[in-house]
């Protein structure tokens, strides 16, 4: 089950721009359980794109995605319930918190299950508990959406997606905007419903420190190819990322100055400060 | 008298909480400040009342010796331009030309000035081959861009960047923060609001805001003397500071790795 691209293509039409390939022959297998993957690239690099064929959002120019059995290619099936795929992969946008609407934090949340047929009262019982998900007290249940924090906002448009109980949850770059400590929050969080639920979860991101430390897998987009799929540990190793038009992590970075300065032999693949500083320890004793 | 002065603001929105507290503040001519702060410390808010988009509850704002008020704002604007978070929602034209225009429509350049100073500002930016496309056939640093010459062609004497980078790929971040180097080594006086430090590193001093108050106002190789200063402003510091002060802790000394790591820092 999960998500399979085969061959996918997908251009845009536009008035003067004409033909544009934003997503180039794309083949890949998500699996449905126990992912935590990035997806990266430069603006312009085809991710956006990309996460919404991943719930039928749009529909490959060629080639097909199967998404939990169900085939979606460019000629639309009558047969095929596309809602119900919407259901099984839930899509975060960026800004999510432009998106509120409802007075309460609760009709919000529940605005999705109720959409899906669900009675009210299992909705409600959904909603708290997907506002426990995203780590807020069911105090906010009944309080003004736009009279939350930023931080707070995206949290509650979060736990409106995961109130549909999606397998695989996909966002389009959750963090930005955030500030070094609501990112790693937000981060904690997705790592901890991962955990806790088994669910796959896709986030798209520009941090490199981010992807370093804690995705289990990293797609990386470039011109609209699929240019690498592999760990973050594997991609860093490489000695250059230019042609991906990526940076490495700050610890790499940092580390390979010094030892290129003090003429040391420091191992620079280090995720945290916390290791850079005992690898550092390490490396300057010997 | 500074530049600008900021003397007792108070700010808030029509909620109870005040979101700017008894802000004082003076920037002079010709300098490149980094404003730092958590999401809602009120750095933007702080932004939107220097440019007359809010006003202040308490205390006034003074430009060149002119208080910012309801008369004096359109005067103001001439002197000040902000170029905002997101690309998407300051680009106003219908084409790249249309967009650089705006600004000094606004302010009745005549046509035939408006045209060469369009010239002028895109290929400042970089941005003349581009004069004639459509903003969906841009990337976000590129629109970035396009504001910035916008505001360039009014010539004003500062320019408030409000997290202006914060949307972009790390390459055209990159691109962007060499371009305000360039702006401010030609003498324009640079607002730089943002919470990553790493771009705060390239100001003169920086200002902390922590819950709607200043908590500091310093030098930048200052505040790098004080990590406890952003723990409590719910900061981080730049890795290689990380490193240098996780390094300290346990008494052993790297002197010259140290030293290294503080130049590698600081960026000035």
């Amino acid at each position: 089950m999960g998500i399979q691209f085969k061959e996918v293509n997908f251009s845009y039409t536009g008035v003067q721009k004409g033909f544009y390939e934003a997503i180039k022959d794309i083949s890949l297998t998500i699996q449905d359980k126990d992912e935590l993957i990035t997806l990266v690239g430069q603006t312009g690099s085809g991710k956006s794109t990309l996460a919404q064929h991943m719930n039928a959002l749009v529909f490959p120019t060629s080639g097909s995605v199967e998404i939990f059995g169900k085939l979606v290619t460019a000629k639309r099936n009558r047969k095929i319930k596309y809602n119900e795929i919407r259901q099984k992969v839930g899509l975060v946008f960026q800004f999510p918190e432009y998106q509120l609407f409802e007075e309460t934090v609760e009709k919000d949340i529940m605005f999705g299950p109720l959409n899906f047929h669900v009675p009210e009262i299992e909705a409600k019982e959904l909603a708290k508990k997907a506002l426990r998900m995203v780590g807020l007290s069911e105090s906010y249940l009944n309080r003004n959406p736009f009279n939350l924090s930023g931080g707070e906002k995206k949290r509650v448009s979060i736990a409106g997606i995961l109130a549909l109980d999606p397998q695989i949850l996909v966002l389009d770059e959750p963090t930005s905007g955030l500030d070094p400590r609501g990112k790693r929050q937000l981060m904690n969080l997705f790592k901890s419903i991962q955990m806790e639920t088994g669910k796959t979860i896709i986030v798209i991101t520009h941090d490199m420190d981010l992807v370093y430390e804690y995705a289990t897998r990293v797609l990386v987009l470039n011109a609209g190819c699929l240019v690498f799929d592999g760990t973050p540990d594997s991609l860093f190793k490489k000695p250059s990322l230019s042609e991906f038009h990526l940076d490495y992590p700050a610890t790499i970075r940092v580390l390979r100055e010094i030892n290129e300065r003090f003429h040391t032999q420091i191992d620079i693949y280090q995720k945290t400060v916390s290791d850079a500083t005992i690898a550092i320890k390490r490396g300057f004793k010997s | 008298m500074a530049y600008l002065d900021i003397e007792h603001l108070h700010f808030q929105y029509s909620s109870k909480r005040m979101v700017l507290k008894d802000i004082n503040l003076s920037i002079n001519k010709g300098e490149w400040i980094a404003i730092l702060g958590h999401n809602g410390s009120g750095k933007s808010t702080l932004a939107k009342l220097i440019v007359g988009l809010l006003s202040p509850k308490e205390g006034s704002i003074i430009i060149e010796g002119q208080k910012l008020s309801d008369e004096t704002v359109y005067d103001i604007r001439k002197k000040i331009g902000i170029v905002f978070q997101n690309p998407d929602n300051q680009f106003v034209g219908v084409t790249v030309r249309d967009d650089i225009a705006f600004g000094m429509e606004n302010l009745q350049i005549p046509a035939t000035e408006m045209l060469e100073k369009i010239d002028f500002y895109a290929q400042k930016v970089g941005m003349e081959q581009f004069l004639d496309k459509e903003p969906s056939q841009l990337s976000g640093g590129q629109k970035q861009r396009i504001a910035i010459a916008g505001i360039l062609a009014m010539q004003t004497d500062i320019i408030i960047f409000d997290e202006a980078t914060s949307m972009l790929d790390p390459g055209s971040r990159a691109e962007l923060m060499e371009y305000i180097k360039e702006l401010h080594r030609e003498g324009l006086t640079i607002i730089m609001i943002t919470h990553d430090i790493e771009e705060a590193l390239f100001a003169d001093r920086m200002i902390i805001l922590k819950s709607g108050e200043i908590y500091q106002d310093c030098e930048i190789s200052v505040a790098l003397r004080h990590p406890e200063w952003f723990e409590e402003a719910y900061l981080e510091l730049p890795t290689a500071m990380r490193i240098y002060y996780d390094l300290r802790q346990d008494g052993e000394t790297y002197q010259e790795l140290e030293e290294y790591l503080w130049e590698f820092s600081l960026k000035k």
